[in-house]
């Protein structure tokens, strides 16, 4: 009895000395980073020894960023884009992904197919035609033109699609015998049901869209339509050599998304939850 | 609206009324281009002039083309080792996380930190940990181990730089697959493990008889999804392996890089397309397999 | 239905928008008001006649000296004084015309823009032309034009470009001008010649005194590090070395003239005369970076370095104690040839197959790149492609330039070596080359597989 728990102690003992290294690997590269953003470049690669904060913290860093970049305009930028995808992801994935779920008709297969088949395929194969046909739409340099890439991708079909097929099917039809209309039962059954995926692709897509930096390098050329990431890497183009100046970027990049993370984390477990079963 | 419909035709229409937001978006903006570049594969094309057709020209010079080749080979080898690596971890984390232990949520949380940042964040923290004469790392080796300073391994470079890419893959999205892992884990039954207990199962057993034969198709999902995302590398080898001119040396060049640089830079649209259907066949057989190997054991 | 209804909303926003163009453009002129008129007019007609005599109408509107608006490609916009300063020169000259500047970013710029470039309907007139593969690119996209008609009409002597036009030139033609022409000297850090008690390099040097001289300066005391040179990770930093002697080029296919240098770089890598590249790559060092540092005594780079240091050190952002004393000579040269062969970058304008406004667009770019635009460079510290005495005198009397004579006569440039001339698989060779130069760098490859490895390459890229 008692050597048992030893070992269910030792056993304990053993999972949270794993659980620190992890956590450790997980959060060291942040501290590092938040340490180097407020460096001189000199500071930044000292090893012996090494000092997390600097004797005379290098904080102007903080305020270089906003005034060396427009660093405003493209939070603005990065914000509108990303909250006008995400929802529209949201709205018509969720909407489609309804139809595929529950809803037989013609050609259902193939359709689904198509979505399924351009998840294989790496964007820069169809980027080309697909700027010039963007262009003949007038969408060059258009916050519009990224929302139109990012805001119907296939991705979000098929997760909200995997997590509505877990929905027992009975729901609807015991709602259809009711006399409720698709749209109905969409809105008032599974849109409610469905709070756990939604925020899951909330996440996903807010932080495709935030990080982003090929479509709008592509498409996004004048300086008052560019975005954060199109910033971080103006900055390490032009002031390379400013490590501390790069970090202090990148904190600022990584706040809204850890913040959105956060307010949905508790849901996101869920909503893996049921996408993730079913395979 | 039409009375003569019949009901499949009009459940039809409700049906097509769902997608056609989402499918009008993406079909024109997604679909068309991607059957485009599909086509251009037996084309040749810069962008500008007119295209001409090509045949299998294209897919003949890929046979003799030394880059081409070792994209090939360099993205299979860190496949094969990114997606098993990136599997186990992400379970043996799901696993410890599922128990019931102090601070759980904080630990899920910083397992999810590395794949919400930016990249171009990272990478910088990233190389600068693995700075083959500066990095913290590389210093642990020398003073710690005593590692001689010829001898410090160059982690960007040859050999060493897939093995790099590999283990910065595996800490970037091990909390992803770690999160889809952990729900899996939550949909198994207590009660099966509480039976195992009074048999007197050990917990290996427990693992191997109740746990990873209740993962199966949780694992299917995060295998399929594992194994399209490697082969669809690309930022990870320009920004852990580039520099200098950003090209990348035949030891870390990967498919999508060759990809976009046939592409954007030298301008040869056909043949980057011919390129993307060796991708697409590859990541479409391997996703094959693994469906028919789920089938198997379902 | 349908079909008609998008096409006659198509043609009605298309004369819309040219009609609104008409008019934003035009001065009061009674001709102007009418064509506008006509033209909102015919739109529920027609569309195709419609469009062409807007068009007309824009040219007219050019030729007769009304507004025009050129978009410019640029980049880097904000680190780089001269953009706005020729902008605002040329304001100046041509009153009538706006040029707008979009920074494309200097990183990826030529993928951009040629991206930009791809299929029809770009918005740019003028584009800037960074490097020659990007130019031999947009040159096959038959994306830019061939300036030789306007060249002949307007007279242009294109002699005074030094030689470079020359070697890129496409099949006779010619399809942009350079307006900035820079040269690669060797730069050096006086100070640090000064604590050893070492003279200066000269103007004169073969490549074994300079590798003597690299090797005295160096010190590899752990803390107080001092490398006699230092090569950025670009692959002309090294392989171009070989070129100097005017009897081999990038483009030969057989790269075995290169190993010499190469030896020399490596070795000195590893006797810590230099950084190491691997070192940084991993850590993307810039090149103003290691030598503001002050502990590098020599560094090959391109004259566009003098501007910045220049500039930094006044503002401050350079530590003058560090890097304030300065100096530079001519690049060493081989064993029997004569000093001042160096590698030569040219920066160039172009005008778009796109514009609508190419006679403006060439004025634009016959300024730039003529003397008055020499002048606006050559005052921003830049050197201009065409060198006259007087933008010399210019940049040798800013102040901040090193006055010793030595730097002065290093301007002194006897034969230009383009770092890629053209070539019509130049965008290829130029990958290959890159990349063999990684392997080599980084010791992936000895340096007798790498050349090996580069032969193979280029001469299978051009087969």
């Amino acid at each position: 009895m008692k050597s048992a728990r030893k070992k269910a102690i030792a056993g304990k003992v053993l999972v949270y000395v794993i659980l620190i290294i992890i956590a450790a690997l997980m959060i060291i590269p942040f501290i590092w980073m938040l340490s180097a953003s407020i460096k001189s470049d000199r500071e930044v690669f000292q090893m012996n020894p090494f000092v997390l904060i600097p004797e005379n913290p290098k904080w102007s860093n903080y305020h270089d960023i906003w005034t060396k970049i427009p660093m405003l305009k493209f939070v603005e930028n990065t914000v509108f884009l990303t909250i006008v995808v995400t929802f529209l992801q949201l709205l018509t994935s969720s909407f489609a992904a309804y139809s595929f779920a529950k809803l037989e008709f013609k050609h259902k297969n193939t359709l689904f197919f198509a979505y399924i088949a351009t998840i294989a395929m790496p964007w820069q194969v169809y980027m080309v035609p697909q700027f010039i046909m963007m262009r003949k739409f007038g969408l060059n340099d258009k916050l519009l033109a990224i929302i139109c890439l990012q805001a119907f991708s296939a991705f979000g079909v098929f997760m909200m699609k995997q997590f509505y097929e877990d929905i027992p099917d009975e729901l609807c039809e015991a709602a259809r015998i009711d006399g409720m209309s698709e749209y109905r039962i969409y809105a008032s059954i599974m849109l409610p049901l469905s709070k756990p995926a939604l925020s899951t692709l909330t996440i996903f897509t807010f932080v495709n869209t935030w990080n982003d930096y090929l479509g709008p390098l592509i498409y996004l050329k004048s300086e008052a339509k560019k975005t954060i990431q199109l910033g971080l890497k103006m900055f390490i183009s032009q002031y390379s050599s400013d490590y501390g100046l790069i970090m202090a970027g990148s904190v600022l990049s990584l706040i809204p998304v850890l913040a959105v993370f956060l307010c949905l984390q508790k849901y996101f477990v869920e909503g893996v939850a049921s996408t993730g079963l079913k395979g | 609206m039409a009375k003569g419909l019949s009901r499949q035709k009009k459940r039809d229409l409700v049906a097509y009324s769902f997608i056609a937001p989402n499918f009008i978006g993406f079909a024109v903006f997604t679909l068309v281009p991607i059957v485009f570049a599909f086509a251009l594969a037996f084309f040749n094309w810069d962008g500008s002039n007119p295209i001409t057709f090509a045949g299998l020209s294209n897919f003949k010079q890929l046979t003799g083309d030394v880059f081409f080749k070792a994209a090939l080979k360099n993205t299979i080898i860190y496949c094969v080792g990114t997606v098993p690596l990136t599997m186990i971890a992400s379970l043996a984390l799901a696993i410890v996380l599922n128990q019931k232990v102090v601070g759980r949520g904080i630990f899920r949380t910083l397992s999810f930190f590395p794949y919400v940042a930016s990249l171009v964040a990272v990478t910088s923290v990233w190389k600068m940990l693995f700075h083959p004469s500066k990095g913290p790392i590389n210093n642990i080796l020398y003073t710690v181990f005593h590692v001689p300073m010829e001898q410090l391994p160059q982690w960007f470079t040859g050999g060493l730089v897939l093995v790099s890419m590999i283990l910065f893959s595996v800490w970037k999205y091990m909390g992803y697959y770690m999160v889809i892992y952990l729900a899996g884990l939550q949909g198994i039954s207590a009660e099966l493990y509480e039976a195992a207990s009074l048999d007197g199962a050990n917990t290996w057993q427990k693992f191997q008889y109740i746990t990873w034969p209740q993962l199966r198709s949780t694992t299917f999902f995060v295998v399929v999804m594992l194994t399209i995302n490697c082969f669809k590398v690309y930022d990870i080898a320009i920004m852990l392996a580039g520099g200098g001119s950003g090209e990348l040396t035949i030891s870390s060049t990967v498919l999508v890089y060759y990809i976009y640089q046939k592409a954007f830079i030298d301008w040869k649209l056909g043949y980057s397309s011919a390129v993307a259907m060796v991708l697409f066949l590859m990541v479409f057989v391997v996703t094959m397999i693994q469906f028919r190997g789920q089938k198997k054991y379902q | 239905m349908k079909k008609k209804l998008l096409s006659v909303l198509l043609a009605t926003s298309m004369v819309m928008s040219m009609a609104g163009c008409g008019n934003s453009n035009s001065q009061p002129a009674a001709s102007n008001d009418n064509a506008a008129e006509t033209q909102t007019q015919a739109a529920e007609t027609e569309a195709a006649p419609q469009t062409e005599a807007a068009s007309e109408a824009q040219t007219a509107d050019a030729a007769g000296g009304d507004a025009v608006t050129l978009k410019w490609a640029i980049w880097d916009k904000e680190s780089t004084p001269y953009w706005q300063a020729l902008v605002d020169a040329y304001k100046e000259v041509a009153p009538n015309v706006t040029i707008e500047m979009v920074d494309l970013g200097s990183t990826d710029y030529m993928t951009v823009l040629a991206t930009e470039l791809s299929g029809e309907g770009s918005d740019f007139d003028v584009v800037t032309i960074k490097d020659v593969p990007g130019y031999a690119t947009l040159v096959q996209k038959n994306a830019i034009l061939p300036l030789d008609d306007y060249i002949s009409a307007d007279g242009i002597d294109l002699s005074k470009y030094a030689g470079t036009t020359d070697q890129v030139t496409v099949d006779g033609s010619l399809y942009e001008l350079p307006f900035r022409n820079d040269f690669w000297v060797l730069f050096y850090n006086k100070d640090l010649f000064d604590a050893k008690g070492v003279a200066y390099p000269t103007n004169d040097m073969t490549f074994d005194e300079y590798d003597a001289l690299a090797r005295e300066l160096t010190d590899t005391t752990f803390g107080s590090q001092v490398y006699g040179a230092h090569y950025h990770t670009w692959r002309s930093a090294v392989q171009l070395f070989a070129v100097l002697d005017g009897k081999h080029t990038i483009l030969d296919g057989d790269y075995e003239f290169m190993k010499p240098y190469y030896e020399m770089v490596l070795n000195q890598e590893k006797d810590g005369v230099c950084r190491k590249y691997t070192d940084l790559k991993a850590e993307g060092l810039h090149y103003s970076a290691a030598f503001s540092n002050g502990d590098v005594a020599m560094m090959n780079m391109g004259s566009w370095y003098v501007a910045t240091l220049i500039a930094s050190l006044q503002s401050g952002e350079y530590d003058a104690d560090l890097c304030g004393n300065w100096g530079m000579v001519k690049y060493p040269h081989a064993e029997g040839v004569e000093p001042g062969s160096t590698l030569g970058t040219i920066t160039g304008l172009s005008v778009t197959s796109a514009t609508d406004t190419p006679d403006e667009a060439w004025n634009f770019v016959k300024w730039v790149s003529g003397e008055e635009g020499a002048a606006v460079m050559a005052a921003t510290g830049n050197f201009p492609a065409i060198m006259t005495d007087e933008a010399m005198d210019l940049i040798t009397g800013l102040d901040g330039f090193p006055t010793d004579d030595a730097s002065k006569e290093a301007m002194n440039v006897s034969n230009l070596y383009l770092e890629v001339p053209y070539a019509e698989n130049v965008s290829e060779i130029n990958s290959a080359l890159d990349s063999y130069h990684g392997s080599i760098m980084s010791g992936e490859m000895t340096i007798d597989e790498g050349i090996a490895a580069m032969n193979e390459a280029v001469q299978a890229i051009k087969n």
